[in-house]
């Protein structure tokens, strides 16, 4: 029955044409800051003959392809009501009146068509085109379960997006996030906008700061499910969890190293005063990097995984420092403000997210010299826990706006804030999955 | 059938986990161990983990009210300053107290849970309560109670008594409390 069903889920995808990948044209330079939105248009997908589409499958996956590439901020969605359906009779080049699409500013058309296979069946074909010279781009078969729609849209959002900016779509990724219910915390995971949320853990207990592994296949967190907070790792595919260190004391703040093979974080040991170590997984082996009076925590590694940036009270309030493994020198690299925490490292290497005091908790970024520093969120409430998403051109973070704390994602230069949580609970420490 | 809705959240979870490794992979991005398709129930196989080096599980420590109600009174919550693990001239008032009756009252351990308000990070709050807890730990043991007899714990500001958003309410929260067995 299980293995049936997991079959089932197998989403089998065909290239129906043969990739002319030789010289693909770069449509969007997302370096660019000056760039114009992209216009596109992503009409509603049409519908093979067949069984009804009582879901409306047509609909929603068009628009959850709408709303991936709005999001990214790279594209302006054109109404697809501007195009008469009757110019548009298929989804192949000669059944679209390409005129019509320069007329509406379009650069860029999406088309799909959607055959219901069966009652939890679908199979869909996607295809891009560049609208102006009326060329075909890509094009994918996917079939898959019905309930799996979303999934098989991002899939294509990211075939979309790979083709038109030659970077990577991360419209596949996930987020985990702290979720309080009655005095309980558990971590959740949702795809990066918010839907189709899952529980990971239920300890009756705190269980806090999840960690992604590198590969994606593991989620480290510190809980109090025996008491003390220690830290643990489980996979994610089989549910195997295990406890990873349980000094006396807090055992707390996972950051994987980028090999996978190491976590930094922060003990007290018996003495309370909080340092930060690396341990490597395998063989529970631990190095100490601080060595301060002060209160030292929140370590992030650097993705060249040569440095780590932390946060140390040294100076008498918390501020962001980097600490060199190498040479183990340590550098300040905040000044301004009485209360910056949560330092998290882009993954591209060049500037570190964190939040700091100023009316309110606010998500600023710093480049790694210190030197730009930017404000991302201005006057709405605590906003905290920022957390890079694969490609640094997104932050998720949490933020208590609405008075419910939420999970929000947003551009990295601030732009484009949406929260993506909802219902009963405080949600928290979003951490976005690698791609 | 908690328990089966937990099994079938976690069999849709690693389904919807599968269809996205066996996506990639038909696409060559990711490399797919044997994993994915042994496991399905939750803690399945069998996992090594490490043991906690101090025995003592702060479930076992009850309120003072519960368990020696008469020295409620004394082991009153001491409060600290904002970002603060100091012992102020109360906190030490109450501690030399607490020690007084520690020092009577042999049979007696004593659990110090760490607290903080809730405007700082959370994960930075951790680290802090676990400081006001090993500050109070300190005096008493300068006061010649065993510190085999004091054990410490952070919340940070995960348990808060007070929960409305003023001064008050955050001096009410930055504080150590004393549970024992």
């Amino acid at each position: 029955m299980k293995k049936k069903l997991i079959l089932n889920l197998v989403i089998t995808v065909l290239l129906i044409f043969p990739c002319s990948n030789a010289f693909s044209k770069v449509y969007i330079d997302i370096r660019s800051p000056s760039s114009t939105r992209f216009p596109i248009v992503i009409p509603e997908f049409k519908k093979s003959e067949g069984l009804t589409d009582k879901n409306n499958l047509a609909k929603k996956m068009a628009g959850v392809i709408t709303r991936d590439l709005d999001f990214s901020g790279f594209f302006r969605i054109l109404d697809p009501k501007a195009i008469d359906t009757a110019l548009l009779k298929g989804v192949t080049t000669n059944k679209i009146k390409w005129d019509v699409l320069s007329i509406i500013g379009a650069e860029a058309i999406v088309t799909g068509r959607l055959s219901i296979k069966s009652q939890n069946r679908i199979a869909v074909e996607l295809r891009l085109f560049d609208a102006l010279q009326g060329k075909f781009i890509t094009g994918k078969r996917y079939e898959g379960k019905s309930d799996d729609y979303r999934q098989i849209a991002h899939k294509f959002s990211n075939e979309i997006f790979d083709r038109l900016t030659g970077q990577k779509g991360g419209f596949s990724t996930k987020i985990a996030f702290e979720k309080s219910i009655d005095s309980n915390k558990d971590i959740f995971l949702t795809d990066y906008d918010g839907k189709n949320e899952k529980r990971l853990t239920l300890y009756n207990s705190l269980t806090l700061s999840p960690a992604w592994s590198p590969d994606g296949r593991n989620i480290a967190f510190t809980s109090y499910k025996e008491g003390n907070p220690d830290l643990y790792i489980k996979e994610i595919f089989t549910g195997n969890t295990r406890k990873i260190s349980g000094k006396q004391g807090i055992n707390i703040t996972p950051s994987w190293s980028p090999d996978g093979e190491k976590i930094a974080l922060t003990l007290s040991l018996n003495n309370g005063n909080s340092e930060i170590y690396i341990l490597t997984v395998k063989n529970r082996e631990l190095e100490r990097l601080t060595r301060n009076w002060a209160t030292d925590v929140s370590p992030s590694w650097s993705p060249d995984s040569k440095n780590i940036a932390f946060v140390s009270s040294r100076s008498g309030n918390p501020h962001i420092y980097t600490l060199d493994l190498k040479t183990k020198k340590i550098k300040r690299l905040t000044y301004k403000g009485t209360y910056n925490t949560a330092p998290v490292w882009s993954p591209d290497g060049q500037k570190i997210a964190y939040s700091g005091l100023n009316n309110g908790f606010n998500i600023f970024i710093v480049s790694t010299d210190g030197l730009l520093k930017n404000q991302l969120t201005h006057r709405q409430g605590n906003n905290e826990d920022p957390s890079w998403s694969p490609d640094s051109n997104y932050l998720a973070f949490s933020s208590d706006r609405t008075g419910q704390k939420e999970i929000y994602i947003m551009r990295a230069d601030g732009t484009n804030q949406k929260k993506i949580t909802s219902g009963r609970g405080n949600k928290s420490s979003p951490a976005w999955s690698p791609n | 059938m908690k328990r089966y809705l937990m099994s079938c959240v976690t069999i849709i979870f690693i389904a919807a986990l599968m269809l996205t490794v066996s996506c990639a992979t038909k696409q060559g991005t990711r490399s797919q161990g044997g994993s994915a398709t042994s496991g399905e129930a939750e803690e399945a196989g069998i996992g090594e983990g490490e043991l906690t080096e101090s025995e003592i599980s702060a479930s076992a420590f009850k309120e003072v009210t519960e368990r020696e109600a008469e020295l409620a009174p004394i082991f009153k919550n001491i409060k600290f300053g904002y970002d603060s693990f100091a012992l102020k001239s109360e906190a030490k008032a109450t501690l030399d107290k607490v020690a007084e009756a520690l020092l009577r009252k042999t049979a007696i351990q004593v659990m110090i849970e760490g607290h903080c308000d809730d405007r700082g990070t959370n994960e930075y709050n951790l680290a802090l309560g676990q400081r006001r807890a090993n500050s109070a730990k300190k005096y008493l043991v300068q006061l010649g109670v065993s510190s085999n007899r004091v054990f410490t714990i952070s919340y940070g500001e995960e348990k808060p008594i007070d929960t409305d958003q003023n001064e008050e309410a955050w001096a009410n929260n930055r504080r150590d409390h004393f549970m024992i067995r």
